[in-house]
């Protein structure tokens, strides 16, 4: 029955897969890899795995983050629509070429979550919960995107610095362009997740569902140190005017905090409101 | 109808024979004129550049001839026919189409896949146009070769890559700043190719220039042709660090940028890049200075190699080209076929026409009584049978002449109808 559940998904994953060999193929050898079809193939999968959202949420009745690999899918959900939408208004050069293999590797890692064994224990229909995910969510999204500018940034360079002047020189913006719209994604990005991490402090406060020494748990400590170093980026930009290879290196350590955040400190043994299925069977008999 | 061109260009000539031939924008009109005069039936485009001498004619069946042409640039420019005529080249009908459409898109230019020959063909043949020199034969023929042109330019990479020092330069600046607008360039030293570089970046939109040199009067006479502020060269270091675009061609025999300096510059500039251009030989600013963190150093020879390996992409597309441009010669040709039958075909349809009127006619004479809305249905089912009679014929004739052969279809036409031209008379 979960392989049965998960087929939109991975076909989804599929699409994004020809998308990302599209877009990097079209950089290389534009007359074989029409562009076209990469971002048709994008979109087709965006709308199967929105669908797929669709599906889990109307099964469940709730919003599909019941489990780690149901919040996954929705995390890489809002990557593309944050991406789908910057791109309509600001005509973001090449930059898929960057995000859909990201978006692919995600979309890999988050199907081998499936097996559901962590299960959310907190009320789903909780003002609360909504408050706290989907700004944080769509924050992660927008950082995702400014990590592959950041990572288009250092390649751009690299090639500016090394004389390679190829076709993916010549496709790829300016730095002076990249910089900005990294700037952008980044302060897009930074007022939802304050916005998230307070309203999960309320919570957290007013419910105590992680417990007395909230603080302890490694999300928390974690996500505030993802706030930090992105309240850093911003200080660093806004106040010394910072620019160049320095910040775009702290985005990608800034995403690669988001990501350990996300899904690292799961690893690590923190519950963070999931719970393994066995010991909530357990509690229910 | 044939088509003639006769010319030279800077392969065929030197520029001591092309200065001679060329013409102006005070002498052109009166050039088309003189020619017209003597070929009445002629039409004419004279393109005239600093590259080439050109004159492309068309006239009924071969009227004008090489030699006619070649005797009126000797009496045009008073200068003997022997002077000029062995750099001449002349091409007739398709090759001289081909050769047209090979100048307008740029593959017969000194620097392949260049877009100023396309303004000047389209200028050659506004002029001719405006003074009534051009007829059908002529505006097709240049209005599909600057489509020809168009198409080459988007379909191939012949024009896209830059084949200058200072447009590659430029380009680079462009990957790194995006814009020029309130960056600041910092010239030093005040060789020819600097000022060049600086004109191009003018053009782009760079308004703050600074210019540093050991002779100030020389900074200065250049910082004034680019609203620019000419500065002591003792104080090139303080200016450093405000400078986006640094461009150096002093003629010191050692390095006049350092790496401590760069250094310096770029802590102050908190990591907004710095881009230099070196085109000093021996260099001027020290090859260390590449290592450091958002500086983007290039020199001379980094340019060069950037230019030669694009003329040689732009290479490589001129077959893609010459496929293109086969192909299209052979669509203008059939409809330089179709043209020629067209005349003929209006001869036919007034030839009926006008019998159809003289029946009506008679007719009309012997229907006294019949009201107006009856006659009015006569004439129409007549002009309607007429037309319907002659369309078939009309398309498979255009059809065939497309293939070759529009004079044969033109003389049976004339001969199985007896219709002959106002002309052949005359």
């Amino acid at each position: 029955m979960i392989i049965f559940t998960h087929i939109p998904f991975i076909i989804a994953i599929l699409l994004y897969f020809t998308s990302s060999v599209w877009s990097i193929g079209h950089i290389i050898k534009p007359v074989f890899f029409n562009k076209a079809v990469g971002k048709w193939s994008m979109m087709m999968g965006f709308l199967i795995h929105s669908g797929f959202l669709i599906f889990l949420g109307l099964e469940s009745g709730n919003l599909p983050i019941t489990n780690v690999y149901e919040s996954f899918v929705l995390l890489i959900w809002c990557i593309l629509f944050v991406y789908i939408n910057l791109d309509y208004l600001y005509k973001l050069p090449s930059l898929d070429t960057f995000l859909v293999p990201v978006v692919t590797a995600l979309s890999i890692w988050a199907l081998t979550f499936d097996g559901g064994n962590l299960l959310i224990t907190v009320s789903l229909q909780n003002f609360w919960l909504i408050a706290h995910i989907i700004p944080i969510f769509i924050g992660y999204a927008a950082f995702t995107i400014s990590f592959s500018l950041s990572i288009m940034y250092l390649t751009q360079q690299r090639q500016l610095k090394l004389k390679l002047f190829g076709p993916l020189f010549t496709k790829l913006p300016s730095l002076a362009e990249i910089d900005r719209l990294m700037w952008k994604t980044i302060s897009f990005g930074f007022p939802l997740l304050t916005l998230g991490l307070v309203f999960g402090t309320f919570w957290v406060k007013t419910q105590n569902i992680l417990g007395e020494q909230w603080y302890l748990d490694y999300k928390v400590v974690m996500g505030l140190a993802t706030w930090l170093i992105y309240a850093a980026l911003l200080h660093m930009r806004l106040v010394s005017s910072f620019h160049g290879t320095k910040i775009a290196c702290l985005t990608i350590a800034g995403f690669c905090l988001v990501l350990f955040t996300f899904i690292g400190t799961f690893f690590m043994g923190s519950k963070h409101a999931f719970q393994k299925m066995s010991t909530q069977k357990h509690k229910e008999f | 109808m044939s088509i003639l061109v006769v010319g030279l260009n800077h392969k065929s000539a030197p520029v001591e024979v092309r200065e001679k031939l060329a013409f102006n924008a005070n002498n052109i009109s009166t050039a088309l004129s003189l020619f017209l005069h003597r070929h009445q039936s002629a039409e004419t485009v004279i393109l005239s550049t600093c590259n080439r001498v050109e004159m492309y004619v068309s006239s009924l069946d071969g009227a004008v001839k090489t030699e006619d042409v070649l005797s009126f640039f000797a009496d045009f420019h008073k200068i003997a026919l022997n002077e000029f005529s062995p750099y001449m080249y002349h091409y007739a009908d398709d090759r001289a189409v081909n050769h047209l459409f090979f100048v307008t898109a740029s593959l017969d230019s000194m620097v392949l896949g260049e877009s100023q020959i396309l303004s000047q063909v389209k200028e050659a043949y506004t002029t001719a146009s405006m003074d009534e020199a051009t007829g059908k034969v002529m505006n097709q023929l240049f209005q599909q070769a600057l489509n020809v042109a168009k198409i080459i330019h988007t379909r191939t990479n012949i024009g896209k890559r830059k084949v200058s020092i200072s447009s590659v330069a430029v380009e680079f600046a462009e990957k790194i700043f995006q814009e020029f607008t309130g960056k600041t360039v910092l010239v030093v030293g005040a060789g020819e190719m600097c000022e060049l570089l600086l004109k191009h970046l003018y053009e782009e939109g760079a308004r703050t220039i600074v210019v540093a040199n050991r002779t100030f009067e020389r900074a200065q006479e250049i910082a004034n042709a680019f609203q620019g502020q000419a500065i002591k060269y003792e104080l090139l270091g303080e200016y450093l660090a405000k400078a986006d675009i640094i461009i150096s061609s002093t003629s010191a025999p050692h390095y006049v940028i350092h790496t401590d300096q760069v250094k310096d510059a770029i802590r102050h500039r908190r990591g907004n890049p710095m881009f230099l251009i070196d085109i000093a030989v021996p260099r001027d600013i020290e090859p260390e200075i590449a290592n450091i963190d958002n500086v983007y150093l290039y020199n001379i020879d980094d340019l060069q190699s950037v230019v030669s390996q694009n003329i040689d992409e732009r290479t490589r597309e001129v077959e893609k080209c010459r496929s293109i441009v086969e192909e299209e010669v052979e669509h203008f040709m059939a409809r330089l076929e179709e043209m020629k039958i067209e005349p003929a075909i209006t001869l036919l349809r007034n030839h009926f026409h006008t019998i159809g009127k003289e029946e009506l006619a008679r007719l009309k004479t012997k229907l006294k009584n019949i009201d107006n809305g009856d006659w009015e249905q006569v004439i129409y089912t007549v002009e309607r049978t007429i037309n319907k009679l002659l369309h078939h014929p009309a398309k498979v004739a255009k059809q065939e002449a497309k293939n070759g052969g529009g004079y044969r279809y033109v003389e049976i036409i004339r001969k199985l109808f007896g219709i002959f031209h106002h002309t052949d008379h005359s």
